[in-house]
């Protein structure tokens, strides 16, 4: 029966294919450091679905934010945990983003032919560390509160623009309602929809030119 | 080499077994608190406390007396204030009736006629007897009840 | 790289690959591994350590020290480096060029050369920037440390230092038992402003609790405050509070939130500071929020400071109950516990009930839950708690501060000091109970009730105070200020205040004529089926001897007795109990009636009652007291003038007013017993006194 279903399916849609093209292809033998592109992506999709969870009850005004934020942990069953995954998922998602970029340096995997694989790599972590800017703000409580205030205040410094770029960040002059809103747009649907389209290519990428070969040392 | 290539597949097979393992684990580790989480608020059981409506000196016999009561409810993260009207109705001073104020029909309030003895909906002219059975005008069925108790003097209901 | 190497490292990676494995399962598998290790790292954090969530977002708040996400902790640490100008290039400059620099490292590094040995500068150059940020991040962390204490806001210790400290300095120091609540709200020191019209009573009890107990302040901050705000929950029910470190999980209001096991991750020292926070031990108010309920205003208490540390310690019991197992029939004690679960249910048990149970609980039906637990207690009988065992809730500190102001308060001021103002000052025209009656500047105006619960309800003590102090000259009321040139001065004002405000709590013994549905008393008549002797068989006997002798309890039958109290503290006595003796509170078992009717009984246990029934004896001081006002051979009202025992005997319109011997017919004892026209009219005279006039008329109303 799941065979027939199967079968129909690739008549309609030609999975099988696209199955053995991504899955069964052969990749060279690596090391454990090869997991740290898929780890990365592990907790981006938790991060998403953590993230989309808590939108169930989240609401981002300042006069509401925290006290949802206080509902979804300690009144809602598991809210702890979900709320507590998405929180250390952005740190590992940084950490591991890092490190991954690291092995990437340290195996020479950005030169040809992946160079474009690394500026999208690049590209992601910058998107990476805009998610954390923004979700910091998020739960509207003296740390994320003042540590917006500076990091928006550093992005003042720039000459000339630097008023404008701050004003536009806060929406204002102040950290405000709006801030509040538009952090919360970008963090939910601007830097979601980037990063997936970001992924996509990387992992397009990735797969027709395949992960290196660990490199040999040359004598 | 046939045997090296059994060898093969049968460590392929325990890791395809074990991906799919794993990888369910992941899953419902994540996927399981998640119906709770987001069922939570539906579950949650509505408080059956007894609410206090007030002293019963004031309801005189065969008289019904509205009693209003605001109480505060919390709904998720936000409490708000909400007022309990209902008539509270005895017939000999010792077993009580508390009725809602609310028509049956289209949840208009009803109050009291004292000329016509009986209730009246203003919204279709609905009208229900001391008791709140209906007498005329398009309600359904009776003026709802609270469940009541009466305790030193002061009457509780529970919110159906 | 040009073409040919191109070409090389294609070669090469292809015949790599054809030596290497699929994809799926063999990478797949290494991949879901380190998925579930991330996992299993991540659940651990979230279970163990949790999302942290600070006190909510204060924009006004200058005191926070601002501190970016850790990942961004290097870079906010390199812009010290930058002062003023360049701090620009710290923040942007160098950061923008290091992006840039990542974005085109495939372009500027060409060479074909992978392994990290062959490409040093590479390495090294990598190594130093990774190394570069993790000191940044690390010098970060080590030169301004997470304010740990700092970053929570204390609000109690931000009220603090908002409204005390300036005077103050940084902490007070307060002697044990002081009444702090009361000095911040009314403000009583020198120089020092009444806060209650500024800071609302939480905040007063918020400040109190931080005073007292500074560490039970941040304790509440660091657990508490995230659910809990902060000065709603202070001056908490210590019985609840306790339980809350009692039950840990298990407080009911507490199991559906994720709160620690508080027995387990809380010390010893740390509970008690926290309570000593939320019910601080400020004497008064302690009193105010445990003791009002039952007590009033007040306890009268004449033991040492002591014995009143362990009557508090130990609670109250109250006096055995018999076991009616044995004495009544299964049946009967089934019938009498369905009685007492719902008496509208089971009329039957009524008459079981008057038989057996009202000598002891007058028409008081206690109240059971449930069947099975009344028949427990009917067939066991046995002493039941009515008083907590303060020793196991309070703090060593609060229990210290609540006995130390139970007992001052025992000595008299407030409604103590007050009541013999209001005896010396108003009952002349309000009565001794505030019932009222005719007005005596005012012919033809009646002095309303100022005892009644609708007046105490709707008046405040401030206008109550203003009414004493200006007086109500429209009524013929004068001013009894100091400043309006009355005789009280303002502490004496407040005293009065309070005794009249301790009515609302405390009802008068003799309860307002004007009220209706108190009935005027009947002493002849025992009303609830038992005269005052049978009741004082069932109540006091057993500790004052059959007949006032003295037992457990003081004898009533000395004068010393006799003589040391009116009848009101007779009343208040029986009707309250006395915390420091056995003394059971019978207002709580013995209708209004009932206790009237004892109180006229220990009347006539006084030795000299049957010698004092003579005109020059008591008689003479009751009319004097009560009659010669109004029946004088000025006013003479219905032509009868009590000042003598001869115009008494004689006068009136319709003479003889007293008939010797023959109280039934006599207009006197009529009168006072209400049954023809009400007198004296402002109220009913004392059980006892007219007891008295009944006696005395019966015995011939002998004038020596």
């Amino acid at each position: 029966m799941l065979v027939k279903i199967g079968d129909w399916l690739d008549e309609r849609f030609s999975w099988r294919e696209v199955w053995e093209a991504v899955f069964m292809r052969k990749v060279p033998h690596v090391n454990w450091f090869y997991t740290l592109g898929s780890a990365t992506l592990f907790v981006a999709i938790m991060q998403g679905v953590t993230g989309i969870l808590l939108t169930l009850y989240y609401v981002p005004t300042p006069d509401h934010a925290y006290d949802s934020v206080v509902y979804i942990t300690t009144q809602l069953p598991f809210g702890w945990l979900i709320r507590g995954l998405h929180h250390w998922g952005a740190s590992a998602t940084v950490v591991l983003t890092v490190l991954h970029l690291l092995r990437v340096f340290y195996f020479g995997a950005y030169k040809y032919p992946r160079e474009a694989t690394w500026i999208t790599g690049v590209i992601l972590l910058l998107v990476v560390i805009g998610f954390g800017f923004t979700g910091y703000l998020l739960p509207w409580d003296q740390k994320s509160f003042w540590a917006t205030t500076v990091g928006t205040q550093i992005a003042g410094l720039a000459p000339f623009v630097g008023d404008w770029i701050l004003r536009i960040a806060r929406g204002g002059r102040d950290i405000s309602a709006v801030t509040l809103a538009r952090f919360f747009g970008t963090h939910v649907w601007i830097l979601p929809a980037t990063l997936a389209a970001l992924i996509g290519i990387h992992l397009y990428l990735v797969i027709r030119i395949g992960i290196t070969a660990v490199p040999k040392k040359d004598e | 080499m046939d045997k090296s290539e059994d060898k093969q597949l049968g460590r392929r097979n325990f890791m395809k077994v074990a991906i799919a393992g794993i990888g369910g684990l992941i899953g419902a580790a994540l996927g399981l608190p998640a119906i709770p989480y987001i069922m939570g608020p539906a579950l949650q059981k509505e408080s059956d406390d007894w609410i206090q409506l007030g002293s019963i000196s004031k309801v005189e016999l065969n008289i019904p007396t509205l009693f209003k009561k605001t109480i505060e409810t919390q709904t998720g993260w936000i409490n708000t204030e909400e007022e309990i009207s209902a008539y509270v109705l005895t017939s000999n001073g010792q077993d009580y009736v508390v009725m809602s104020n609310v028509c049956t029909h289209l949840a208009c309030r009803v109050r009291w006629i004292p000329e016509k003895d009986s209730f009246f909906c203003p919204c279709h002219n609905g009208v229900f007897a001391k008791d709140g059975t209906v007498v005329a005008g398009p309600p359904p069925r009776p003026l709802d009840r609270f469940e009541s108790k009466v305790e030193d003097g002061v009457i509780f209901i529970k919110r159906g | 790289m040009n073409e040919q190497e191109k070409k090389k490292y294609l070669d090469e990676y292809k015949k790599e690959k054809e030596k290497g494995v699929p994809f799926f399962p063999d990478i797949i598998f290494k991949d879901t591994i380190a998925a579930l290790l991330i996992f299993i790292i991540l659940a651990a954090l979230a279970y163990f350590v949790g999302a942290p969530l600070e006190a909510r977002a204060n924009p006004a708040d200058t005191t926070y020290t601002p501190r970016p996400e850790w990942y961004f902790l290097f870079l906010f640490q390199a812009l010290k480096y930058f002062p003023g100008k360049l701090e620009v290039i710290g923040a942007m400059v160098l950061p923008g060029l290091f992006i840039l620099l990542l974005i085109l490292l495939p372009f500027i590094d060409r060479s074909p050369k992978r392994h990290f040995l062959n490409r040093p500068f590479a390495s090294i150059s990598a190594f130093v920037v990774v190394a570069g940020i993790l000191f940044l991040t690390i010098a970060s962390v080590r030169e301004a440390p997470p304010p740990q204490e700092a970053i929570v806001v204390d609000n109690a210790a931000a009220l603090y230092a908002a409204n005390c400290a300036n005077c103050h300095g940084p902490g007070i120091d307060v002697p044990p038992g002081t009444d702090l609540h009361q000095i911040i709200a009314a403000g009583t020191h020198e120089g020092m402003p009444a806060w209650g019209g500024d800071l609302s009573t939480d905040e007063i009890d918020a400040l109190a609790g931080f005073i007292l107990s500074p560490k039970g302040s941040a304790l509440f901050t660091q657990y508490c405050s995230v659910c809990h705000q902060q000065p709603v929950i202070a001056s908490g029910n210590p019985v609840e509070l306790q339980r809350v470190f009692d039950e840990g999980v298990n407080y009911p209001p507490h199991k559906d939130v994720q709160t620690a096991n508080w027995n387990e991750t809380v010390t010893e020292a740390e509970i008690n500071g926290l309570l000593n926070f939320l019910a601080a031990p400020d004497g008064q108010r302690l009193f105010v929020i445990n003791c009002s309920g039952c007590h009033g205003q007040g306890v009268g208490y004449n033991g040492t400071e002591e014995e009143l540390t362990e009557l508090i310690k130990k609670g109250g019991q109250h006096l055995d109950m018999p076991a009616w197992k044995g004495t009544l029939s299964e049946k009967d004690m089934d019938a009498l516990s369905s009685y007492v679960v719902d008496p509208g249910q089971n009329p039957g048990g009524g008459t079981l009930f008057g038989q057996h149970c009202a000598s002891c609980h007058g028409d008081k039906v206690p109240k059971a839950p449930d069947k099975q637990s009344a028949l427990k207690i009917i067939s066991s009988g046995g002493a039941h708690i009515t008083m907590p065992v303060w020793g196991d809730i309070l703090t060593a500190e609060q229990l210290d501060a609540l006995v130390k102001y139970t007992f001052e308060a025992s000595k008299g001021g407030g409604p103590a000091v007050g009541a013999n103002l209001f005896a010396e000052n108003c009952s002349d025209c309000h009565g001794k109970s505030g019932q009222g009656g005719p007005n005596p500047a005012l012919s033809g105006d009646t002095i309303a009730p100022i005892s009644s619960s609708e007046y105490l309800k709707t008046r405040n003590d401030a206008t109550i105070r203003n009414i004493i102090s200006f007086g109500q000259p429209d009524f013929g009321m004068s001013p009894f200020g100091a400043e309006n040139g009355g005789p009280l001065d303002d502490d004496q004002l407040d005293a009065i205040v309070a005794f009249i405000r301790n009515w609302e709590s405390n009802p008068p013994a003799e309860a307002p004529s004007a009220s209706a549905d108190v009935q005027v008393p009947t002493p002849t008549v025992a009303q609830p089926s038992l005269t005052g002797a049978q009741l004082f068989g069932i109540a006091c006997a057993s500790c004052h001897g059959s007949s006032g002798e003295g037992g457990v309890g003081p004898a009533f039958n000395i004068k010393e007795f006799q003589s040391g109290r009116d009848d009101q503290a007779l009343f208040a006595t029986i009707s309250n109990g006395h915390t420091a003796t056995p003394m059971v509170a019978w207002g709580d078992n013995l209708s209004f009636s009932q206790i009237e009717l004892l109180v006229g009984f220990i009347r006539t246990l006084d030795p000299d009652y049957a010698a004092s029934l003579i005109y020059s004896g008591r008689v003479s001081a009751i009319f004097e007291e009560n009659c010669q006002a109004c029946h004088n051979p000025q006013k003479i009202r219905g032509g009868w003038d009590s000042t003598s025992y001869q115009s008494s005997m004689t006068s009136g319109d319709n003479a003889p007013v007293i008939i010797p011997g023959n109280a039934a017919d006599s207009l006197l004892a009529q009168s006072i017993l209400g049954l023809g026209s009400q007198m004296p009219p402002i109220g009913s005279l004392s059980p006892s006194d007219i007891q008295v006039i009944l006696d005395w008329i019966a015995a011939g109303a002998p004038e020596n």
